[in-house]
């Protein structure tokens, strides 16, 4: 049994970690396709009780890319170099925009932590959304594909959707 | 005392327990040493009072381990406080935002009742606008401000101290996340303000006034350590030398500029004034070019930190090989084997020795191996400290550098690809790390990394008997190992394990342990909630943290014994559980 990653909406607490429950009170978690977890171990966390196909299709397209570990190695962000990456971020429907800053972000994660404060989802309870972004080439992407460092690196700015 | 004999009754010495409290104070300010002040402190209830009325320097290292109130109402005399509040590990990014670790609560206590506290030093805490404000108005004789690891104020904040401090002597801004409310805090320091000695705002993303600086710098004469931010170029660095050749320590700003032959000319004469600079660091993407410069300090340099500097090549081995007197020296691994070779030669008083990765999540070829380490372990006969950042390591090399260096204080070796072996024999590093602690019985911090079995702790836990903090990460084959590790190493203090195959049984058989340690942090283990209830429950003075996934909300109550534990912090404190836990947090 997992503590998982879903996105439940903060209401949903009888689903907690119990897929049994969640599947008797017919909700469906809307765990984000893109929901990249840096964290993912090969290790024995139970893929056998696994989230959703969402998720399992997250772990098979991560399959081929080099795993990315939340703070590792272990260097302070000091040392990194950072640029200026405040980031525009807008919700569809929301009319006011936000900005956050990706280098104080060490992963997907964090950064949907945030983006949950930032966007409490009371008027859109349930529904999935998926978070996107433009890249250096002015394209809009669905965030979680590349490794966290080059997403930071290539990323102006925020949108996020409704699915 | 023994003059033999003859009892004289109005000369007899009072005896020890009915000193007045001025002598204990007095004697007791000779013993500057906190350690030595609460053993001081733990002989008798007279010592106990006496002690604790007069210390005048408290360093609280944990946040939550006492109540900001008790605290001050303790220690009434405090001048100079210094307060550390997330785990190290949020270094790294492994507390996610809004963890805690508010200063806000400090400095309302401290405003209440330490009113003559003259310095004030936050570690990886929240400082907001708000504390800044009343520090700068509550303390009239506030000298020093010390913010390392800090988040959550802006240059707003800063104006308060600059515009309220009129005794300032220190501000001192390490690493910290500032935000730019574009406020023009070097401007608020008065004209007549004139005491500053040092000022670090390497850290501030923004512009500063240049105009106000200069002239801040004019005018205090006492100025001996000057940290400037990226924002000033290297033209501007050579006028503020010049108008303060008295500088002791100096971080340059931005030192990428192309060459120009008349500003290397002006750089040159500025540096050839300071005869007193002892300490060198910037940012350095410099251009080699300029390095020269510099030669005329070398000599005198006893530290130098280039760790974001990423020059390289036969300049900056040049440049450090004249650098004869260094005691510190951290630098990227772009110093290359080579590099260190020359160090090892050069620098025979070297202390400290750090060595950064340049391309930490790269797969590049970088030419730094365990021969660097292993040359200068040879040549530098003071060299107590080390963090080394690299790709590779033989047990050999790590038998050779124990054997070499048996007064290291400090070893952290961090090579980058998680449960490497030694590459040339495939074995695990055991024997390696177990050499180092078998040599160098005066080891505090360790950190270690690479293949490594239960094994190594077992070393580790019977040899470490001065370790005071260890650092383990994807490390250990077994529950075995943790317990080696908290039945032995009798003076540990802190304990950081992430990602290694530790689970509940070490844990409840050394319960006990816990509470004779600061604190312990165990991510991505074996842990489920069962044990850490059990442990909650049979040691009531340790708090017992629990950290999900950030977005899940779901209350630990309703959970299993049997649910995975990602993140378990675990402290002492005698304030009881914390009241300000984000809802990803749950003290069980």
């Amino acid at each position: 049994m997992e503590l998982e990653l879903g996105l439940a909406p903060p209401n949903d607490a009888g689903s907690c970690g119990k897929r049994r429950s969640a599947e008797a009170f017919g909700v469906k978690k809307p765990t984000l396709p893109l929901f990249l977890r840096d964290d993912d171990d090969d290790g024995d966390h139970g893929n056998g009780e696994d989230d959703t196909g969402d998720a399992r299709d997250c772990e098979i397209s991560m399959g081929n890319k080099r795993k990315r570990l939340v703070g590792w190695p272990p260097v302070k962000s000091a040392h990194r170099p950072r640029s200026n990456s405040h980031v525009k971020v807008k919700m569809e429907g929301v009319p006011i925009g936000r900005k956050v800053d990706l280098s104080r972000h060490a992963s997907y994660h964090q950064l949907h932590h945030t983006l949950r404060l930032m966007f409490p989802s009371t008027s859109h309870h349930g529904d999935p959304y998926a978070v996107t972004y433009e890249d250096v080439d002015g394209d809009w992407v669905l965030v979680g594909d590349v490794p966290w460092e080059d997403f930071v690196r290539s990323a102006k700015r925020l949108k996020i959707l409704l699915v | 005392m023994g003059r033999g004999g003859a009892r004289d009754g109005a000369a007899a010495a009072p005896p020890w327990h009915s000193l007045p409290d001025e002598v204990l104070e007095h004697a007791f300010s000779f013993l500057p040493a906190a350690a030595d002040r609460g053993a001081a402190a733990a002989v008798c209830h007279g010592w106990l009072g006496a002690e604790r009325r007069s210390r005048r320097r408290l360093a609280v290292a944990n946040c939550y381990a006492a109540a900001p109130r008790d605290a001050v109402d303790r220690f009434p005399s405090v001048r100079a406080a210094e307060v550390k509040g997330k785990p190290h590990f949020a270094d790294f990014g492994l507390v996610p935002p809004a963890w805690g670790a508010e200063a806000a609560p400090w400095v309302a206590a401290a405003a209440d009742g330490w009113p003559l506290l003259e310095e004030l030093s936050f570690k990886r805490m929240v400082v907001t606008d708000e504390c800044l404000e009343m520090i700068a108005s509550s303390f009239r004789n506030f000298q020093v401000l010390r913010l390392v690891s800090c988040e959550g104020f802006s240059t707003a904040g800063l104006a308060a101290i600059t515009e309220g401090c009129r005794n300032l002597r220190e501000l001192d801004l390490q690493e910290n996340y500032i935000e730019d409310c574009s406020s023009h805090w070097l401007s608020y320091f008065p004209e007549s303000f004139t005491s500053l000695e040092t000022l670090n705002f390497s850290c501030l993303e923004g512009e500063v006034n240049f105009a106000v600086l200069e002239r801040l710098v004019s005018r205090c004469r006492n100025l001996k350590t000057l940290k400037l931010n990226n924002a000033i170029p290297l033209d501007k660095v050579a006028s503020l030398l010049r108008k303060a050749p008295q500088l002791v320590e100096l971080g340059t700003g931005k030192f990428s500029a192309e060459y120009h032959s008349d500003l290397f000319a002006k750089l040159e004469a500025a540096f050839a004034g300071c005869k007193s600079l002892r300490r060198l660091s910037g940012a350095w993407d410099a251009v080699p070019d300029y390095l020269p410069a510099f030669y005329c300090v070398c000599e005198g340099l006893t530290s130098l930190n280039l760790s974001y500097a990423t020059v390289r090549g036969p300049e900056l081995i040049k440049f450090i090989s004249r650098c004869k007197n260094l005691q510190q020296l951290w630098v990227m691994d772009l110093i290359e084997d080579h590099g260190l070779a020359v160090v090892a030669g050069s620098c025979s008083k070297l202390q400290e020795l750090r060595v950064f990765p340049s391309d930490p999540f790269g797969a590049g070829q970088v030419l730094l191996t365990e021969r660097g380490l292993v040359d200068v372990s040879a040549s530098c006969p003071m060299l107590e400290s080390v963090l080394y950042f690299c790709g590779q390591m033989t047990n050999e090399a790590l038998i050779t550098i124990a054997k070499n260096r048996p007064n290291f204080t400090c070893f952290r070796l961090c090579i980058l690809e998680p449960r490497t072996p030694d590459y040339v024999t495939r074995e695990s590093l055991d024997a390696g790390f177990s050499a180092i602690v078998e040599s160098c019985k005066g080891l505090r911090r360790l950190s270690v990394s690479g293949l490594l079995t239960d094994l190594v702790f077992k070393s580790i836990g019977a040899n470490g008997n001065c370790l005071e903090m260890l650092s383990i990460a994807f490390a250990g084959n077994s529950d075995l190992g943790l317990h080696y590790i908290l039945s032995g190493c009798k003076t540990l203090k802190k304990l950081e394990i992430r990602d290694c195959p530790f689970g509940n049984k070490p844990l409840l058989a050394n319960a006990a342990k816990l509470e004779t340690m600061r604190s312990l942090w165990m991510s991505s283990c074996s842990l489920t909630l069962g044990a850490c209830r059990q442990l909650a429950e049979k040691m009531p003075r340790l708090t017992v943290e629990i950290m999900n996934d950030p977005g899940r909300t779901c209350p630990v109550e309703s959970l299993p014994d049997d649910s995975p534990v990602e993140t378990l912090y675990v402290y002492r404190t005698i304030a009881g559980p914390r009241s300000d836990t984000p809802d990803y947090v749950q003290i069980v």
